[in-house]
C-alpha cells in the first residue's frame, strides 16, 4: 500500500511539474524566452530523472561508481565555468580541476567525523551540492573577471607600465571577481532561516527528520558550500590569469 | 659624444580595429626608423590613429613589433625581461590612472617593486605634488594632480627613459603648461631620454627638441 502512494505522490509531483514548465514556457513568450524555458525545463525534468535512475543503481554498485560519478559532474561544471570565461586558453582543465579539488576537500570531513556515512545514497548528493555551487561561483567569478579586466584595461596597463607582474596587475579585478561572486552566497548566508529555508532542511524536514538535527546538517552543508564556491573561484581566477596576458606580459589585444 | 639610446630599425606594426562586428587588420607603422641619442628630447607629432601610441607602446613592449627590431643601449628589447624593461622605460599615459589609495601609497608602488631609494618627499616636491597632497584619496584629485602623481611615479623607478603620451592633452591650458615645465626641468636634472608623443603645434614649438611626425608609418622631420 505504501509503495502504491509513493507512486501515486510521485506521478502528482511529476504531472504538476510538466504543468508549470508548459504554463511558464506559454507566459514566457512574450518575452521571447518560451522556447528557451520549455527546452530547459524538459532538460532539468529529464535530467534529474535520470540522475534518480543513476542514483538507483549506484546503490548496488561499490563506492568506486559513486566517486566516478562526481568525476563526471565535475567535469560537466567545469565545461560551463569554461564556456563562461570565453573558452579560455587552458580553462577547461583549471575549471574542472579547481571545481573537483574544492568540492572533494570539503566532502571529506562529511564522512570522516562520521556526519554521515560512506554510502552512496550520501556521497553522491552532497557531492553535487558542492560541485553545483562551486560551478556557480566560478562561473559568475569568471565571468566578472574578465568583463573587470576589459573595463579597466588602462589601470591593469598602468601597472605593467611601472613594471609589475601580470598577477599584480590584475590583483584588483580577480578580487573584485570573487567579491561579487560571493555576494549572493553572503547574502543568503546572513538570511538563512529567515527568508528561506534552504533545499536540504527542507528535504530533510519533508522526509521527516527532527528540525534541529536537519538544522545542523543544513548549516554544516551550507558552510561547506560557501567555502567551496570560495575556494574553487579563487582557484580558476588565480590559474586563470596568464589567459589574460602574453608571455612578454602584455594583455592580450583580442579579448571579446 | 652622446651615444645611440634608443634605436628603432624598420618596425612595422598592424593592428586589428572593430568594424562593424569584424576584426580589421589595419597596417599602423611600416618599416619604421628612429635613432635618440642619451638625454635627448624628441618630440612625434602626427594625426589621430595615426600610431604614435603604438609606437610608444612598442618601444617599453606593451605591444609587440610584428617584424624589425628594437635596440635599447645595442640591446635587442626583447632580450630583457619586459617587466625589467619596463622599469628602465616609464611611460606616462594620456589619461592619468591613479591606483586605489592615497597619492604616497601610489609613488611608494615602484619603489616597492623594485626597491629604490627615491624619497617619496622628494618625488613629490620633484614632480610639484605639496606635501599636504601626500595623504589624501588619489582618486579625489583633479586629472592635473592625478597626472602629476603618475609622473612622480614614473620617476620612482629612475627610468632612463621617458615615453610621454599625450601627457597633458586632458588638461586646461595652464595646468598643461605647468605640466610641459615640469617635464623639462626633471629632463635636465635627471638627464633623462624623453619621447614627447602630442597632436599640438604649438606645444612642440614651446618645449623644443627634434621635432618629428608620424605619417604613412614612418617618422619624418618635421617642418613648419
Amino acid at each position: 500500500m505504501a509503495g502504491w502512494r509513493i507512486i501515486v505522490i510521485e506521478a502528482r509531483a511529476l504531472v504538476l511539474t510538466v504543468f508549470l514548465l508548459i504554463l511558464s514556457a506559454a507566459y514566457a513568450r512574450r518575452f521571447g524566452i518560451g522556447k528557451e524555458i520549455s527546452l530547459a525545463g524538459t532538460r532539468a525534468l529529464v535530467q534529474i530523472l535520470l540522475l534518480a535512475s543513476i542514483i538507483l543503481i549506484l546503490f548496488e554498485k561499490p563506492l568506486f561508481w559513486s566517486f566516478l560519478v562526481l568525476i563526471l559532474m565535475a567535469a560537466i561544471a567545469g565545461h560551463t565555468t569554461y564556456s563562461r570565461s570565453g573558452k579560455l586558453e587552458k580553462g577547461l582543465p583549471i575549471a574542472i580541476i579547481s571545481i573537483a579539488s574544492a568540492s572533494l576537500l570539503l566532502l571529506i570531513p562529511f564522512f570522516l567525523i562520521g556526519i554521515f556515512p560512506l554510502e552512496a545514497r550520501y556521497i553522491v548528493p552532497t557531492g553535487s551540492i558542492l560541485i553545483g555551487n562551486a560551478m556557480n561561483v566560478s562561473s559568475l567569478a569568471i565571468d566578472r573577471y574578465k568583463g573587470e579586466i576589459k573595463n579597466r584595461r588602462s589601470e591593469v596597463e598602468a601597472y605593467l607600465a611601472l613594471g609589475a607582474k601580470p598577477e599584480l596587475a590584475a590583483a584588483t579585478c580577480l578580487k573584485q571577481g570573487i567579491l561579487s561572486a560571493l555576494i549572493p552566497s553572503i547574502d543568503n548566508m546572513k538570511n538563512l532561516g529567515i527568508v528561506w529555508i534552504p533545499g536540504v532542511m527542507t528535504g530533510m524536514l519533508l522526509g521527516g527528520a527532527d528540525p534541529m538535527e536537519a538544522a545542523s546538517i543544513q548549516i554544516a552543508i551550507f558552510t561547506s558550500i560557501f567555502v567551496t564556491g570560495m575556494i574553487a573561484s579563487s582557484l580558476v581566477l588565480h590559474y586563470s590569469t596568464d589567459s589574460f596576458f602574453t608571455k612578454a606580459a602584455q594583455l592580450r589585444e583580442d579579448m571579446d | 659624444m652622446n651615444h645611440v639610446h634608443l634605436e628603432l630599425k624598420k618596425v612595422s606594426k598592424a593592428v586589428f580595429r572593430k568594424v562593424n562586428n569584424t576584426r580589421v587588420r589595419t597596417q599602423i607603422l611600416g618599416s619604421l626608423d628612429l635613432k635618440v641619442n642619451k638625454g635627448e628630447l624628441v618630440t612625434i607629432m602626427g594625426a589621430s590613429g595615426s600610431g604614435k601610441s603604438t609606437l610608444l607602446r612598442l618601444i617599453n613592449r606593451l605591444s609587440e613589433i610584428d617584424s624589425g627590431i628594437i635596440l635599447l643601449n645595442g640591446n635587442d628589447i626583447m632580450s630583457h625581461v619586459p617587466m625589467e624593461l619596463r622599469r628602465k622605460i616609464g611611460m606616462v599615459f594620456q589619461v592619468p590612472v591613479v591606483f586605489r589609495g592615497n597619492v604616497r601609497e601610489n609613488l611608494i608602488f615602484g619603489i616597492k617593486l623594485w626597491g629604490g631609494n627615491s624619497g617619496i618627499e622628494t618625488l613629490a616636491s620633484d614632480a610639484g605634488i605639496p606635501e599636504d597632497l601626500l595623504d589624501a584619496d588619489a582618486g579625489q584629485l583633479s586629472i592635473g594632480e592625478k597626472q602629476r602623481v603618475c609622473i612622480a611615479r614614473a620617476l620612482a623607478n629612475q627610468p632612463e627613459i621617458l615615453l610621454l603620451d599625450e601627457p597633458t592633452s586632458s588638461l586646461d591650458a595652464v595646468s598643461a603648461q605647468r605640466i610641459e615645465k615640469l617635464l623639462l626641468d626633471l629632463r635636465k636634472e635627471r638627464d633623462m631620454t624623453i619621447l614627447w608623443v602630442t597632436h599640438e603645434k604649438e606645444q612642440v614649438e614651446r618645449i623644443g627638441g627634434r621635432r618629428l611626425v608620424l605619417r604613412d608609418g614612418r617618422l619624418e622631420d618635421y617642418r613648419d
